[in-house]
């Protein structure tokens, strides 16, 4: 719970000292005349992906237990969802991550965009199964308590 | 361009990426977890309904270690602007203000019409930036390929749209 926290913390004061949680530095990205998120970006997959190779190949985590990576389904709701997300993305200049970040940093409208976020977030799993057909989406596993 | 917080500049972005970059191996190395935020809404969610998909292991196993990372990533925002010249409430939103200009009722109801997007988007997709475009990228899945590309797609139409066409910005100088 505080190595949550601490991680947390760490990548929130990252992302709000970087430009990642600014509107203006999201719509620079988006009109092709700010490099900075395209390099934030770029840095962290070129190096967490052999971070990532070699931490595979070791196996183990820092307490010995095996490494275990959930892999995300492929559907339908990748194109879709990544499409809307997009559209969300440049209407509040803030990714999941910065919303959070700008609540911390004292940007009042940030929580309406929390707000709505949570409310979509609601709509889609209340239609949930009614997505599922269409969009090839995976069924749901009901929690046993044994997660 | 200075950043809207405090109007200080921004760390280099190969600083920035980097420190993101130890962060996602810091999460897997120590706690076995895949980085990831937008699965912090369905953990909320999960606190106030009860639909199947909110009962779902899926959601339910996240909720332990996601909901203190989202509220170390508020904090990390507060300690940002308290050591960076003080925290305070602002309405600020650089270009938005300039261009479009609406009052605080009129941001809070754009602001609330974006976060429908990204909290619908994100959980169709199965993930954000971070679980599909930095994890899901480094780690070489189909999947977070397809959703990074649309995310960047959607985002670049609409602020295209949005300030190019309507609103006829030629060069965004901040």
């Amino acid at each position: 719970m505080p190595l949550y926290l601490l991680l947390g913390t760490i990548f929130g004061f990252v992302l709000s000292r970087s430009g990642a949680a600014d509107y203006n530095y999201i719509q620079g990205m988006f009109l092709f005349e700010r490099f900075q998120l395209y390099g934030i970006i770029g840095t962290a997959v070129a190096l967490t992906a052999p971070g990532l190779w070699a931490l595979k190949r070791f196996g183990r985590t820092a307490t010995g237990r095996p490494i275990q990576i959930e892999l995300k389904p492929l559907h339908r709701g990748n194109l879709v969802g990544g499409l809307l997300f997009g559209v969300g993305w440049s209407m509040a200049g803030m990714c999941p991550g910065p919303i959070f970040v700008n609540i911390g940093e004292g940007k009042l409208y940030a929580v309406a965009a929390l707000a709505g976020a949570l409310a979509g977030a609601g709509v889609f799993g209340t239609i949930y199964t009614r997505l599922q057909g269409r969009l090839r989406l995976p069924p749901l596993a009901l929690d046993t308590g044994k997660a | 361009m200075p950043l809207i917080l405090n109007h200080l500049l921004p760390v280099h972005w190969a600083i920035a990426g980097a420190a993101i970059a130890a962060v996602t191996l810091g999460l897997l190395f120590l706690a076995n977890r895949r980085l990831g935020v937008s699965g912090g809404f369905d953990d909320v969610c999960s606190l106030l309904l009860a639909q199947p998909y909110f009962r779902s292991g899926a959601v339910r196993s996240g909720r332990q270690w996601r909901l203190p990372f989202v509220i170390g990533l508020v904090l990390g925002g507060f300690l940002s602007a308290v050591l960076g010249g003080g925290w305070k409430t602002t309405w600020e939103l650089g270009l938005f203000d300039q261009v479009i200009g609406l009052g605080h009722a009129g941001k809070l109801a754009w602001m609330f019409a974006g976060g429908l997007f990204i909290g619908f988007g994100t959980r169709l997709a199965g993930g954000c930036t971070s679980g599909h475009g930095i994890f899901g990228l480094s780690n070489l899945e189909l999947p977070s390929l397809i959703t990074t590309v649309s995310f960047m797609a959607g985002g670049i139409a609409t602020t295209q749209l949005v300030y190019r066409v309507l609103f006829h910005v030629v060069y965004f100088r901040g």
